[in-house]
C-alpha cells in the first residue's frame, strides 16, 4: 500500500454518484469520467459501491503487463497510468485483464482510459477529485493514520483473493465488521457470483456471430 | 464481405463515459493558470456547500471543491454540475412576450416588456381590485431578493397575495417551530450532530437529498452514535441504520406519540428539564397516553417492539438528535408531526447542548433565509407577522409607508391557484418558481394559470410554467449576482458574482425596482444591488427574532457564514440555540404542544388502496428546470419511475400506471424490496405527462398550508407502453441542447433510486 | 511474491538477449548492402551526406533491436504473430482484397481514430506525420544515394531526376514542378513546424497534457522536430538570401540534430511510428480469426471476438497471472461479484 493512498468504504456508499461527476471535472480527465459506480444489489436495496483503480502492486499492474504496446506506465511512486496515447492501439487487452474491471476503452478514438488517482491533482499533494468530494468519505485519500484520527479502529486490507491468487493492491479497502483483517478479500472473479434478480438491461446481445460480425472472413 | 474496420465490440459499460453535459472532451478547458477561483455556495440544496467556481476572462468554467466547514470539500453530483447552468445554451436570452396564450411567446425589448407587466397590473388592480395580481417568490433567491418580493407586494404592487414556494418546502417545521420555540430555525447547527449518541432522521432520504450532511451521520456513527431513520423507504442511509421504521406514510405522528408514551411509561423522561422550561406537558401526557406501541405498531404497519426500541434507544442516550424533513412535513398533520418530534426531543431534555437538540434540514438553498423576511403571506420581514399591529407599525415606518397601505394577511401559494380559477386572483407576478411541476393535482393548477389574465414570470431558463406565461423575464443565476442565503443551520453565507450576466438578462432585484418604478413606488426601490438591499433588510430585521442586524457583508466576507440572531456587529452570532434553556417566547418556555393523529387526507377505499409518495433523487433538483438540462445529471437519472415492491409481480421496467383520484401516469417500475409492499414512490422532478404531481392531492395542513405530497391513495395497474419525457420547454424556434438530453428517451427505470450505474446502457 | 515477478523478468530478458543484438545487425547489414546496391556500388553516393546515412544505419539496427525487445514480451510477441499472421493472410486478401490497403489508409495516413480523440490534435498531427513522410521521403534516399539529381550541363537548369540511376523524370528547375523538388524539405519544414508548435504550445498550457509529463519523452521529441525543420528552413534561407552566409554552421547544427533524432527515435515517444502498425494487426486478427463473441460467463453480454479471448488467456498464462480466467467475465459482473461478497460481510452499522 502506498503511503497516502485512496481507501474505499464500501459500506458508506449512499450511491449518489459525486465520484462519476468529480471525476471528470479532474483537469487530466478532461470531461471523462472514469469511475464506475455499480448498484449491487437491484430489486433488494440500493446498497452501492465506487470502484477506482486499485493501482495492483503483486502482481504488478495486470493492465501493463499484458498491455502489447508498452502503454501503461506504472510510475515509481506506485501510480498506474492510464494509456500513453501515443503507444496505445485500443486493443482492450487491460479492460478484460483487470481483475477489478477498471479500465475503459473509446473504440474509435482507439485509446484506453482509466483512473489514474487525479495525476495531476495527487503529484502536487491534492487529493483526487472523487476522494474530494465524496459525500460519505466512501472514497478516502490520505494516510492510514490519517484515516483513523477520523475513524477510530477502523481495519484495511489491501489484499484479495482472485481466484486463489493473492493480489495486492496500492489502494486499501476497509475491512468490514468483525472479519480477520489479515484474510485476502474476496476479489470476487469466481465462478458464480450470484446474479442481481433483475433481468439484464435493455440491449442485451445474444452472443452469435451474426449480429456483430456477420460472415467471419 | 468485407471486414468491419472499425467493429464495436466491446464488454458492457466500458466505452461509455459520463461527459460533461455534451462538452467534447477536446472542447474541455483546462489551461493551466490562467484563472480565477471565486468562492461562494451551491445555488442547490439547503446544506449550502462552500464551492470555487473557475472564471477564464469572465467566464465561469467549472468549479473546484473548496474547505468550507460546512461541507469541507464535498460535494454531491448536483453541486458538481450546478457551474454548467451559467453559460448554458438553453439560456433565456431577451425578454418574451406574447399577448394571448395562442400567440408564441416572441422576444421583445426590455422597455416593452416592463412597460407592458406595468400597464397589465395597472390595468387588471383598476378593474378588480389591488388584491386581483398576486405575485409568488421562491425560496432559491438570495435573501435580499426575497425580502424586496415582500416588499415589492406589499409597497408596489399593494397586494395581500404573495406567498413562495417554500409553502411547499418547510412551512410545516416554520410553524412547529414558532408554536413550540417561538423561533423558526433548526436549534444545532451540523457539527452538533457529531457529537450526539443518538440520532433519529424522520422522514429524510439525506443520502440522496442532503448527500453532503451525510458526512455528519457516518461522523456521528464513527464515534460511536447509533442511528434511526424513519422511512417508508429503506434509504441509502436507511440501509445501515440502527434501526429502520419502515413506517406506512402518513402515520409518523401515531409513532412519535406512541414512541413519547412508552418514554413515559418507562420512566425515561427528564421531568427535572419538563419542570423547567416547559409548558403544557401535561396535556401532551394525555395526548400520548392513548397511543400504545400495540395502536401504533396496527396504525403504521411496524412491530410494537420496534416503538419501544426506539424509545429506549433515543431517551437512554446521554445526547441525543432528531432531524427531520419533508417526509413528516409534506402532510395535512404536518405541524403535528414535527411538533411530536420536538415533544420527544423536549421530554428527553435533548436541547440546547452539543450533541443534543433537533433540527429541520430545509430542502431549497435559502430555504432557511427565504422564509424569515416576507414574502410568506403572513409575515413581514424580520419574521413578523403581517397582522400584529406593533408589528405592522415599525415595519411600516421602515418602509416610509402608512401603516394603513400595508396590505393584510393573503393565502398560501395552493389557495392562491383555487382563488385564480375564481377569477378572484386574474394576474400573477411569479419569481423563481414552477408550479407546473411543483404544485399538487397538476390539472388544477393548469386550469388556475390558464385563467389569469396576465401571468410574468422571471427564470433563467424556460420552465414550464415561464412556457405559459405571457411575459417572460430572463434574469440571473446565482452566480451572476451578489447575496447571501442561510442554510439548514440558520448560517447566513456569501453568495459571490462570479461573472457578468448575458447581454440582456437582468437581475431580480433591477426587474423589481424597474416595475415598482413603473408603478410610482420608485422611491422605495432605489437599489443599484444587493448589497444595499441587505443594508436595509440588516435595519428591518434588527430587534426582532431573526435578527441580522449585527451581519454585514464584511463579516460574512471574513467568516464562514454567521448564524442569526446576531444583534450586533461585534457578536459572534448564535450557533446554537437555546444554551440558556430560553425560547423565544416572552415566557421563556417551551410549549409543548399536544398532538394527535388523524388519517391522510385522501381516504382508502377497494379502487385506492394504496399509498403513493413522492419525493427527490439526487440528480435532480425540485422541479427539474435547472437540473432536467444538464447533461450529466440527465445521464445519471434521464427519466422518472415508479418504485414498487415485487409483491405485486410487476417485473424490473414494466409499464405501470399508477391511478389516484385526480391523475394518472404511467412508469417505468423500479421493482425493489426497499419499499413497504402497500406504497409505491415516484420521483417528483418531472413536468406532465409524467409528472408525479399529476397525482398528488392538493390537501393542506390547516396551519401551515403545506400540501400532501407524501400520502394519497392510489391504484396500479400494468400499462402497455412508458410514457416518454418530454424536453425541456424551450422558447419558439430554439431546440434544448440535444447534447445534454441524450439519455432522456430512456425508457427503463434507473438501476437504484440514485440513478443509473455506470454501466447500465 | 515480488521476487518471483523479478525471477521472471530476468528469464525473459536471458532467453532472448542476443536476439534483438542479432536482430538489429542483421538488419543494419541489410541496409548497408542496399544502399551499395542502390547507389551502384556508392557511384552515386554523395559523401557529403554521408554522416546522415551513417545514421539511419545505426536507426536500423535501434529498430530492429527496439522491435524485436518489443515483441518478446508476450502480449505484444502474440499480436506480432496473430497480427501479421491476419495481414499477410492469403485467405483474408482473397475474400476482402480491399480491407488491408483501406485500413492501412485510414489507421495509418489519415489517422481517422486520432479525429476521435481530438480534431485539434488531429489536425496537427497530420501536418508533422505527412511533413515527416515527406521529408523522409526525400531524404532517406538521397542519403543512401539511391536518389540522385543529374543536370547535362553540370548546373541545370535542365535536371534528370534518378532513382538507382535509372532516370525517373527531366524537368526544368526554373519550373513550378521544379521548385517543389528543390523545396520539398523546405515545404515539409513548415508542415512539421506548425504541427509541432500546436504540441509545443499545448504541453506547456494544456493540464492533461502536462499530466505526468516527461522532459525526455513528451517534450524532446518535439523540440527535436522544430530544431532540424527550423535549422532546415535556415539553410534555404542562407543560400538563397544570403548567398551562403553561415550555411557551414547551419549544415553541422542540422545535421547534428537529424543524427542524434535518429539515434533516439527507437527509444523515445517515436518509437510509436513502429507500433502503430500493430492497432491494424489487431484490428484484422480480432476480427477475422473466428467469427463467434464470448459471452461474459455471468451475465452473458458479450465481451469480445472468441478468438481475442482466447489471445488474451494465453496472455496472461504466458505471464503466470494465474487468474487468466477473469476474462471470461465481464468487468461490470467483476465488480459485481467483488461488490457482493464484500456487502454479505458489512453489518448493520458498517
Amino acid at each position: 500500500m502506498m503511503g497516502r493512498t485512496i481507501v474505499i468504504d464500501p459500506g458508506r456508499c449512499i450511491g449518489c454518484q459525486a465520484c462519476v461527476s468529480a471525476c471528470r471535472e479532474c483537469d487530466s480527465h478532461r470531461g471523462r469520467s472514469m469511475i464506475h459506480l455499480d448498484y449491487l444489489d437491484q430489486g433488494n436495496s440500493v446498497a452501492s459501491s465506487p470502484t477506482v483503480c486499485m493501482h495492483c502492486e503483486d502482481p504488478l499492474a495486470p493492465c501493463a503487463q499484458v498491455c502489447p504496446a508498452e502503454a501503461i506506465l506504472v510510475t515509481p511512486d506506485g501510480v498506474v497510468h492510464d494509456a500513453d496515447k501515443s503507444r496505445c492501439i485500443g486493443c482492450g487487452n487491460c479492460v478484460n485483464a483487470c481483475p477489478m474491471g477498471v479500465p475503459k476503452i473509446d473504440l474509435a478514438a482507439k485509446l484506453q482510459f482509466k483512473c489514474n488517482l487525479c495525476y495531476d491533482r495527487t503529484s502536487y499533494g491534492l487529493a483526487p477529485m472523487c476522494a474530494t468530494v465524496c459525500p460519505t468519505g466512501s472514497i478516502f485519500y490520505g494516510t492510514l493514520d490519517e484515516l483513523r484520527s477520523e475513524r477510530p479502529g477502523v481495519e484495511v486490507a489491501s489484499t484479495f483473493d482472485i481466484d486463489g491468487t493473492i493480489l495486492s493492491t496500492g489502494v486499501a479497502v476497509v475491512v468490514p465488521g468483525d472479519r480477520p483483517r489479515d484474510l485476502p478479500l474476496p476479489g470476487g472473479a469466481g465462478e458464480h457470483p450470484r446474479v442481481t434478480g433483475s433481468p439484464q438491461p435493455a440491449g442485451h446481445l445474444e452472443p452469435n456471430a451474426d449480429n456483430v460480425l456477420g460472415e467471419p472472413l | 464481405m468485407t471486414i468491419p474496420l472499425d467493429p464495436d465490440i466491446s464488454p458492457p459499460g466500458t466505452t461509455r463515459f459520463r461527459d460533461a453535459g455534451g462538452i467534447p472532451a477536446d472542447r474541455w478547458r483546462a489551461i493551466r493558470g490562467e484563472e480565477t477561483l471565486v468562492p461562494t455556495h451551491c445555488c442547490f440544496c439547503g446544506v449550502q456547500c462552500g464551492m470555487y467556481l473557475r472564471v477564464h476572462e469572465g467566464k465561469v468554467f467549472g468549479l473546484e471543491p473548496r474547505d468550507h466547514d460546512i461541507n469541507r470539500m464535498r460535494l454531491c453530483p448536483k453541486g458538481l454540475n450546478a457551474y454548467q447552468q451559467v453559460n448554458h445554451p438553453d439560456r433565456l436570452t431577451a425578454p418574451l412576450l406574447r399577448r394571448t396564450r395562442t400567440d408564441d411567446l416572441r422576444p421583445v425589448s426590455w422597455e416593452q416588456a416592463l412597460d407592458v407587466a406595468a400597464e397589465q397590473i395597472r390595468r387588471i388592480q383598476a378593474d378588480h381590485g389591488r388584491d386581483a395580481f398576486g405575485m409568488l417568490g421562491g425560496a432559491s433567491l438570495f435573501t435580499e431578493k426575497t425580502y424586496l418580493v415582500g416588499k415589492f407586494a406589499r409597497v408596489a404592487l399593494r397586494t395581500r397575495h404573495v406567498d413562495y414556494n417554500g409553502r411547499l418546502c418547510m412551512v410545516s417545521a416554520a410553524g412547529a417551530n414558532k408554536l413550540s420555540f417561538g423561533i423558526d430555525r433548526a436549534a444545532n447547527p451540523f457539527a452538533d450532530i457529531l457529537l450526539t449518541d443518538c440520532l433519529l432522521i424522520a422522514g429524510s432520504n439525506v443520502g440522496e437529498c442532503f448527500p453532503v450532511m451525510t458526512q455528519y451521520l457516518w461522523g456521528a456513527r464513527d464515534r460511536g452514535a447509533s442511528l434511526i431513520v424513519v422511512d417508508p423507504r429503506e434509504t441509502s442511509i436507511a440501509r445501515t441504520a440502527d434501526v429502520h421504521v419502515a413506517l406506512r406514510p402518513g402515520t409518523d405522528a401515531a409513532f412519535f406519540d406512541a414512541v413519547l408514551h412508552v418514554v413515559i411509561a418507562e420512566g425515561l423522561v427528564d421531568q427535572e428539564y419538563v419542570d423547567a422550561h416547559t409548558t403544557g406537558w401535561d396535556e401532551v401526557k394525555a395526548a400520548v397516553a392513548e397511543f400504545t406501541p400495540d395502536r401504533a405498531a396496527e396504525i403504521c404497519g411496524i412491530p410494537a417492539a420496534q416503538v419501544v426500541q426506539v424509545a429506549r434507544m433515543f431517551a437512554t442516550a446521554p445526547r441525543a438528535m432528531a432531524w427531520h424533513a419533508r417526509g413528516i412535513e409534506h402532510h395535512t398533520q404536518g405541524v403535528e408531526n414535527c411538533l411530536s418530534v420536538i415533544n420527544l426531543c423536549v421530554a428527553t431534555g435533548n436541547l440546547g447542548r452539543p450533541g443534543a437538540g433537533y433540527g429541520t434540514i430545509t430542502g431549497q438553498g435559502n430555504g432557511q433565509g427565504g422564509r424569515e423576511h416576507g414574502q410568506k403571506s403572513d409575515m413581514l420581514p424580520g419574521g413578523r407577522s403581517i397582522s400584529d399591529p406593533v408589528h405592522r407599525r415599525q415595519v411600516a415606518e421602515i418602509w416610509g409607508i402608512d401603516e394603513a397601505d400595508l396590505p393584510l394577511a393573503g393565502t398560501s401559494m395552493m389557495e392562491m391557484v383555487h382563488q385564480m380559477r375564481r377569477g378572484e386572483i386574474r394576474g400573477l407576478l411569479g419569481v423563481c418558481n414552477n408550479p407546473f411541476v411543483s404544485l399538487p393535482n397538476y390539472h388544477v393548477v393548469k386550469e388556475g394559470y390558464d385563467a389569469l389574465e396576465f401571468h410574468a414570470q422571471c427564470d433563467f431558463f424556460l420552465s414550464e410554467t415561464a412556457a405559459n406565461a405571457h411575459l417572460v423575464l430572463p434574469v440571473t443565476v446565482w452566480a451572476e449576482d451578489d447575496g447571501v442565503m442561510a442554510n439548514a443551520e440558520a448560517r447566513v453565507v456569501r453568495h459571490r458574482k462570479a461573472q457578468e450576466p448575458p447581454p440582456s438578462v437582468r437581475t431580480d432585484t433591477w426587474v423589481l425596482c424597474e416595475l415598482a418604478r413603473r408603478l410610482g413606488a420608485g422611491d422605495k426601490f432605489a437599489f443599484t444591488g444587493s448589497e444595499q438591499v441587505f443594508e436595509e433588510l440588516r435595519i428591518a430585521s434588527r430587534g426582532t427574532v431573526n435578527d441580522y442586524y449585527g451581519i454585514t457583508y464584511a463579516r460574512l466576507d471574513e467568516t464562514g457564514g454567521i448564524a442569526w440572531p446576531c444583534p450586533d456587529v461585534t457578536h459572534p452570532g448564535t450557533p446554537r440555540l437555546f444554551e440558556d434553556g430560553r425560547t423565544a417566547h416572552a415566557d421563556g418556555k417551551i410549549h409543548m404542544q399536544a398532538v394527535g393523529w388523524h388519517p391522510p387526507a385522501d381516504p382508502y377505499d377497494d379502487q385506492f388502496p394504496m399509498s403513493l409518495t413522492t419525493g427527490r433523487t439526487v440528480a435532480h433538483f425540485l422541479s427539474g428546470n435547472q437540473t432536467r438540462r444538464l447533461g450529466g445529471l440527465v445521464e445519471q437519472t434521464p427519466r422518472p419511475w415508479i418504485e414498487v415492491h415485487p409483491s405485486h409481480g410487476f417485473a424490473n421496467g414494466d409499464p405501470v400506471t399508477v391511478h389516484t383520484r385526480r391523475g394518472s401516469a404511467t412508469f417505468p417500475a423500479l421493482v425493489t424490496e426497499a419499499i413497504r409492499p402497500d406504497t409505491v414512490f415516484v420521483p417528483y422532478h418531472w413536468p406532465f405527462p409524467v409528472a408525479a404531481n399529476e397525482m398528488t392531492i392538493d390537501a393542506l395542513d390547516p396551519r401551515s398550508k403545506i400540501p400532501e405530497y407524501k400520502v394519497c391513495a392510489c391504484r396500479i395497474e400494468a400499462a402497455a407502453e412508458i410514457t416518454p419525457v418530454p424536453p425541456p420547454p424551450m422558447p419558439p424556434g430554439r431546440e434544448s441542447y440535444a447534447e445534454a438530453q441524450r439519455a432522456r428517451a430512456e425508457r427503463l427505470p434507473p438501476t437504484s433510486s440514485q440513478g443509473r450505474g455506470t454501466s447500465q446502457p | 511474491m515480488l521476487l518471483k515477478r523479478h525471477e521472471q523478468h530476468f528469464s525473459f530478458h536471458s532467453i532472448g538477449r542476443m536476439r534483438p543484438v542479432v536482430a538489429g545487425i542483421v538488419t543494419a547489414l541489410v541496409l548497408c548492402a542496399a544502399i551499395y546496391l542502390g547507389s551502384r556500388g556508392l557511384h552515386n553516393f554523395d559523401s557529403a551526406l554521408a554522416p546522415y546515412a551513417i545514421a539511419s544505419v545505426f536507426l536500423a539496427f535501434g529498430i530492429a533491436y527496439r522491435y524485436t525487445v518489443w515483441i518478446s514480451s508476450p502480449g505484444a510477441r502474440r499480436l506480432f504473430k496473430k497480427g501479421w499472421g491476419a495481414a499477410l493472410s492469403w485467405q483474408n486478401m482473397r475474400r476482402a482484397p480491399t480491407a488491408l490497403p483501406r485500413m492501412i489508409a485510414t489507421y495509418l495516413g489519415f489517422q481517422k481514430f486520432l479525429g476521435a480523440r481530438s480534431r485539434s490534435r488531429w489536425a496537427a498531427h497530420q501536418l508533422i506525420f505527412w511533413g515527416c513522410v515527406l521529408a523522409a521521403l526525400i531524404t532517406f534516399p538521397l542519403s543512401w544515394g539511391w536518389f540522385t539529381f543529374t543536370s547535362p550541363t553540370g548546373s541545370g537548369p535542365q535536371y534528370s531526376m534518378n532513382l538507382w540511376g535509372f532516370s525517373l523524370a527531366k524537368f526544368d528547375a526554373l519550373s513550378v514542378v521544379g521548385w517543389i523538388a528543390f523545396h520539398g524539405l523546405d515545404l515539409a519544414a513548415v508542415l512539421v513546424i506548425a504541427g509541432a508548435t500546436y504540441f509545443l504550445v499545448r504541453r506547456m498550457r494544456d493540464r492533461e497534457a502536462g499530466t505526468g509529463q516527461r522532459f525526455g519523452y513528451d517534450l524532446v521529441p518535439l523540440l527535436a522536430l522544430i530544431i532540424i525543420s527550423v535549422t532546415g528552413l535556415l539553410l534555404t534561407f542562407s543560400s538563397v538570401f544570403l548567398h551562403g552566409g553561415g550555411y557551414q554552421f547551419l549544415a553541422v547544427l542540422h545535421m547534428a540534430a537529424v543524427v542524434l533524432t535518429l539515434l533516439y527515435l527507437p527509444f523515445g515517444k517515436f518509437f510509436h511510428i513502429a507500433q502503430r502498425p500493430a492497432a491494424v494487426g489487431m484490428q484484422l486478427f480480432k476480427y477475422t480469426e473466428h467469427g463467434s463473441v464470448q459471452p461474459c460467463r455471468v451475465c452473458g453480454e458479450p465481451i469480445d471476438t472468441t478468438a481475442y479471448v482466447e489471445n488474451l488467456r494465453g496472455t496472461m498464462q504466458d505471464l503466470k497471472l494465474g487468474f487468466d480466467q477473469v476474462v471470461l467475465t465481464c468487468p461490470r459482473c467483476k465488480r459485481l461479484a467483488r461488490g457482493q461478497a464484500y456487502r454479505t460481510e458489512v453489518k448493520r452499522g458498517f
